[in-house]
């Protein structure tokens, strides 16, 4: 295990010298995929680990993205101050929602995460300190490297976040209310503070992640920010790279950010249909994610793929 | 596992380094991203016909005259899929890599916020013609300039013209919806009035997509305003109207309405009932309106009809005339130099098809909209900052119009 992590080094080395080695369009392209990435990788404490699939993360990196905006806009504080405030917001709602929420299982956990981002925009619409459906304005800094680096450093703690609960007895904890929360239950692990828990970690960083991209982008609105094709965007890169593991969501996210970059680029008008191709196939030939391919390759050649269709008969 | 993160690490270079190094022309480059497919798409082919059709024209009439030579222009458009994370990155792309001299606006306040905000980064002018929000100008950038007319001023020219009629407006109900177009029309409206000396009676902010207005309704009929404005969609407006005939209620003057009133659907879909409402376009394909390029505006609605085979709206025109103001302030500051033509921009004031280009302090164009009335089931010319045609005024009650 040890070395894996040293390799992890040079990785982390180059990704960190984009600014200085890539042009200006990489670096847009980085801090994009940076955040999504840590998005998905947010996601994936909950969803990855519980199996709750959750369709309203984009709540918290709305409140993310407004706390900062009204701290930043309205207040005329410092971008650090509004970034905290984003957090403090993120968790109290996940803290209080969670509490009735997590309590629901399967299709009806889904649904209810479904409606929390659209109320929330629905409130923030019409708040005067929001700017209402107008929405606000933020300063325009012209430093992106720092948003690259900030948004390098907020993937980083996330997957270091998700390394340590992946070997942790919370992880453990969180893996077997997903294997049978029941059983999980009888244990004596206390599954409702568990799952909120692990919620409120994920509010956090996808919090900060949304605070980034509004400073960076200079203006938000509601539907931007509450965005709903963020959180199938969440669900997807994860499920792509390979829920429940560290570097699952990093890769998925950055793989399909890439793909989606060169389909739109390059053949803009079929770019949707193409993308939607590469999901299926890697949901037919990669059941488990990008994250078993490595294993699954070496062990099986070709035959992983074939084995993967049988396994789960399709 | 490290072999993947390699190979992710690859697809993440491979994405930045392919697709965009084009060698740059021997020409003025323009850059844009518009929404040419995805939700956006419907309105965002006005400004790519309206950007090549500009282009097209001045190319022919020998391209832009610098320092005595005659220079083409080269139009690099691409595709944001209505997308605007997207779109930032490929205007970003537009002057990195492809290194356009100058940018031209996407679609939409939405897009064109951010999007401005990288012209302003690499301090490369940027005309567009599909951004109206006030927002955009309101934060004091140097390089933004934009051709639709301010939200906040829709009202404008229907309150000037309500102080030259007999008899004068004394009280006014505003409705608007609660979207953001709508609500900045409804706070410069509230201004104007104050202004004008006409009180507000009735101010109310409905949800954007309703359909029942039975409770705005009942308070214009306890009230009875002389005036009635209000800024909508054009589904709101068909079933506000229809709903003010049913309850018999409405202005004793006249109603107006921000939208619809332009369009054909307007007149189809309410029939008699359509007539004598007011409205406005920041737009009309008229004679009157001289261009360098197109002739005039008539012309112009001809070639574009010919070409296109739909018919130009105010989008359009407002488009092309983004390309006249860039290539007029590259012609007047004789030189590529972006600080200069930004300068030159800033002092613009000519005549083209769309009106008479002028841009304020914040760099958005300082234009009347038109006043407009239906008159036998025509869209009739009233009003800019004087009278065209005269008025139906005060409007007949329901059941006596037409």
């Amino acid at each position: 295990m040890k070395w894996r992590w040293l390799a992890l080094a040079p990785v982390l080395a180059v990704l960190a010298g984009v600014p200085w080695l890539g042009d200006a369009v990489l670096i847009q392209f980085g801090i994009n995929a940076l955040l999504i990435a840590t998005l998905a990788q947010s996601w994936n404490i909950l969803g990855g680990f519980t199996g709750y699939v959750s369709f309203g993360n984009s709540a918290f990196y709305g409140l993310g993205a407004y706390g900062t905006a009204i701290a930043m806009a309205q207040w005329h504080q410092p971008f650090w101050l509004g970034l905290a405030l984003g957090a403090v917001l993120a968790v109290v709602v996940a803290a209080v929602l969670g509490g009735p929420i997590l309590r629901l299982r399967g299709p009806y956990f889904a649904i209810v995460t479904l409606g929390i981002s659209a109320a929330l925009s629905a409130l923030f619409a019409n708040l005067d300190i929001a700017g209402k459906n107008i929405g606000l304005i933020l300063p325009l800094t012209r430093d992106d490297a720092m948003f690259y680096e900030l948004s390098l450093g907020l993937l980083a703690a996330a997957t270091v976040a998700v390394a340590w609960i992946a070997r942790s007895r919370f992880g453990i904890a969180l893996i077997a209310i997903r294997e049978n929360e029941d059983a999980a239950a009888a244990v004596g692990v206390d599954a409702t503070r568990y799952k909120l828990a692990a919620l409120i970690l994920a509010a956090v960083f996808t919090a900060l992640a949304g605070g980034i991209h509004a400073y960076w982008i200079t203006f938000i609105d509601p539907a931007g920010s509450f965005d709903t094709t963020l959180d199938v965007r969440m669900v997807i890169m994860t499920m792509f790279g390979g829920p429940g593991t560290v570097f699952g969501p990093v890769i998925g996210a950055f793989v399909l950010s890439a793909i989606y970059e060169v389909l739109a680029n390059g053949i803009s008008t079929a770019a949707a249909l193409f993308f939607g191709l590469v999901i299926l196939l890697a949901v037919i030939f990669l059941p488990k994610g990008l994250i078993d391919l490595g294993g699954g390759f070496r062990a099986l050649g070709w035959r992983y793929f074939l084995a993967n269709i049988e396994r789960h008969r399709l | 596992m490290t072999k993947t993160m390699v190979l992710a690490g690859m697809m993440v270079v491979l994405a930045g380094a392919s697709a965009f190094g084009a060698d740059p022309p021997r020409s003025i480059s323009l850059g844009a991203s518009l929404q040419l497919t995805g939700q956006d798409a419907n309105t965002g082919r006005y400004y790519r016909d309206a950007y090549n059709i500009a282009i097209d024209q001045i190319n022919q009439a020998g391209g832009v005259k610098i320092a005595g030579k005659s220079i083409p222009i080269a139009l690099k458009l691409l595709d944001n899929q209505s997308d605007t994370n997207l779109s930032v990155r490929q205007y970003v792309q537009l002057v990195t890599d492809d290194k356009v001299d100058f940018l031209l606006g996407p679609y939409a306040s939405g897009a064109t916020l951010p999007t401005s905000s990288i012209a302003e980064k690499y301090e490369i002018p940027m005309v567009e013609g599909g951004g109206a929000s006030p927002q955009i100008f309101s934060r004091g950038y140097k390089f933004i300039f934009g051709t639709l007319p301010p939200a906040d001023d829709y009202f404008a020219s229907i309150i000037a013209m309500l102080g030259q009629l007999q008899p004068k407006a004394k009280t006014a109900a505003l409705v608007a919806a609660d979207d953001a177009f709508d609500v900045s029309v409804a706070k410069g409206t509230r201004k104007l009035l104050a202004e004008a000396g006409i009180e507000i009676v009735v101010d109310q902010t409905y949800a954007a997509k309703t359909t029942d207005f039975s409770s705005i309704m009942a308070q214009i009929k306890a009230k009875a305003p002389d005036i009635v404005l209000w800024g909508g969609l054009e589904p709101e407006v068909l079933n506000a109207i229809r709903q003010a005939k049913g309850l018999d209620t409405g202005a004793k003057l006249m109603m107006s309405f921000t939208v619809g009133v332009p369009t054909a659907d307007f007149r189809q879909a309410l029939g008699k009932d359509a007539e004598d409402a007011f409205g406005m376009t920041a737009w009309l394909p008229s004679p009157t309106l001289k261009d360098d390029w197109f002739g005039d505006a008539a012309q112009f609605a001809a070639a574009w009809k010919a070409k296109f085979g739909y018919d130009p709206d105010y989008h359009a025109a407002a488009g092309v005339a983004a390309v006249e103001a860039l290539v007029k302030g590259i012609e007047s500051a004789d030189t590529l130099d972006r600080a200069k033509v930004r300068d030159a921009i800033a002092k613009s004031d000519f005549a083209s098809l769309y009106a008479r280009v002028r841009f304020n302090e914040g760099g958005q164009i300082v234009v009347p909209q038109i006043v407009i009335q239906i008159q036998n089931g025509e869209v009739t010319p009233i009003y800019t900052d004087h009278f065209i045609t005269k008025p139906i005024f005060p409007v007949p009650p329901w059941g006596q119009r037409g």
